[in-house]
């Protein structure tokens, strides 16, 4: 379905954030006033290691758009080492699941610090832009 | 292969009677000369049906975990292929290296299409060896089929997949002859209804294949027989296939079940770990 069908469809993008970096960078964006789309949903999650790749999976079939998976920079994980396991678990699963037909601009992870508050919102408006150029998400009947 | 096949039931028998061993697994006899089942011996008289030629495709390894709690050892008949199961069998702890004894065979490569790519001919453990060393062949190749889809457009990519997939029927075949599918409850015998579970229609097959493949992910030996056993003709292999590429690209030469004790990918990392997430 071309986005000029449907002038209002918006797309959905979901952020797994880290807590301790990721979530905390969100935090100050929004406490600096930054402006980025409302298109992202957050969902917090202690360490970015606890992202199960099946997740993303069941992301975009349950409507998803586009999904972003971000921690603390490699080193500086709040567990020490759990970030170490999400680089190498992601580098795998984004080659596989593009492999398997999805396009590489819908699934992204990247490292932000409780900091980088303009880096999360240049992040966002990143994947926003490429999602909405990409348009829906293709879907099958059963997740009607 | 006569030969060895008169030893290796000379072998069972010696087991079974004064070895310490309770049941030989090897191969038999089925529908007429050609064609073999795995067998279960479990007495000297038995032995006369283990069988050992061309036709001897099925991996012998896989039954073993039906007898880990076995008062005595359980022997196997075991190719390299059999003996890498093991070892990938027991670097999941799921089972004991002094619970099985391992009659080595060197395999001069089966009527199977997996053993065209195969590249270890000789068992890497075995307790005694029957035959001689077989002559070991580098028929490249590893990762061509996996490179041949790489090269396919996202689109071609996905339509290839969903054609592939519409014909799975959720047999499980392929989770039941994988060494690496050992848990005791698998994902895909539990009702969840908000992950991938039991439900199957066509999305869910659509991802059960490479969700499989992610559980087995960098555990995989390259056996080939989920590929076999599929009754629909799936290339399951090109799934895991992909992972072991990637990670032979980015984390270095990997080829897994050569000992009992690797570590594997994914349960490690190094500090200066390629990472393009930046």
């Amino acid at each position: 379905m071309p986005v000029t069908e449907n002038e209002s469809w918006r797309p959905k993008i979901l952020a797994f954030c880290c807590n301790w970096c990721t979530y905390t960078g969100a935090d100050l964006a929004g406490l600096s006033r930054m402006k980025y789309p409302a298109d992202v949903r957050i969902i917090r999650v202690p360490c970015s290691s606890r992202v199960n790749p099946q997740f993303i999976i069941r992301a975009f079939q349950k409507g998803c758009d586009g999904v972003l998976v971000c921690g603390c920079h490699p080193g500086d994980c709040h567990y020490c080492s759990g970030n170490y396991y999400t680089r190498r678990r992601f580098m795998l699963m984004k080659r596989l699941l593009e492999y398997n037909g999805l396009d590489p601009r819908r699934f992204t992870a990247r490292w932000i610090s409780g900091s980088e508050a303009a880096k999360f919102r240049d992040t966002i408006i990143e994947a926003t832009e490429n999602i909405r150029a990409l348009g829906p998400m293709e879907r099958s009947p059963e997740n009607e | 292969m006569n030969d060895a096949q008169e030893l290796l039931r000379q072998s069972a028998r010696r087991l079974l009677e004064s070895g310490g061993v309770s049941l030989v697994i090897g191969w038999e006899s089925a529908r007429g000369s050609e064609r073999t089942r795995p067998a279960f011996i479990r007495s000297p008289e038995e032995a006369e049906r283990l069988v050992w030629n061309r036709h001897c495709v099925n991996s012998t390894a896989k039954y073993l975990l039906n007898y880990r709690f076995a008062a005595e050892k359980t022997a196997v008949c075991a190719r390299d292929c059999d003996t890498r199961a093991i070892n990938r069998m027991i670097a999941d702890k799921q089972l004991g290296r002094e619970q099985i004894y391992i009659i080595g065979l060197p395999c001069p490569g089966m009527e199977n299409a997996a053993c065209l790519r195969c590249r270890h001919r000789n068992p890497l453990v075995y307790d005694e060896l029957i035959g001689s060393p077989a002559e070991e062949q580098d028929p490249g190749g590893r990762f061509a089929g996996v490179e041949e889809l790489e090269a396919l457009p996202v689109q071609e990519r996905r339509r290839f997949w969903q054609e592939q997939f519409s014909r799975c029927i959720r047999c499980y075949a392929c989770r039941n002859v994988c060494p690496a599918c050992s848990c005791r409850e698998c994902y895909a015998d539990q009702y969840r209804t908000g992950w991938q579970g039991k439900q199957m229609n066509a999305e869910e097959n659509r991802i059960y294949g490479l969700t499989r493949a992610y559980h087995v992910g960098d555990r995989c030996i390259e056996c080939g027989e989920c590929e076999r056993v599929c009754p629909m003709g799936i290339p399951v292999m090109l799934q895991t296939g992909k992972i072991l590429r990637d990670i032979n690209a980015i984390y270095g030469s990997c080829e897994c079940g050569l000992s009992s004790e690797e570590i594997p990918v994914l349960g490690s990392y190094e500090l200066g770990d390629l990472d393009e997430f930046n």
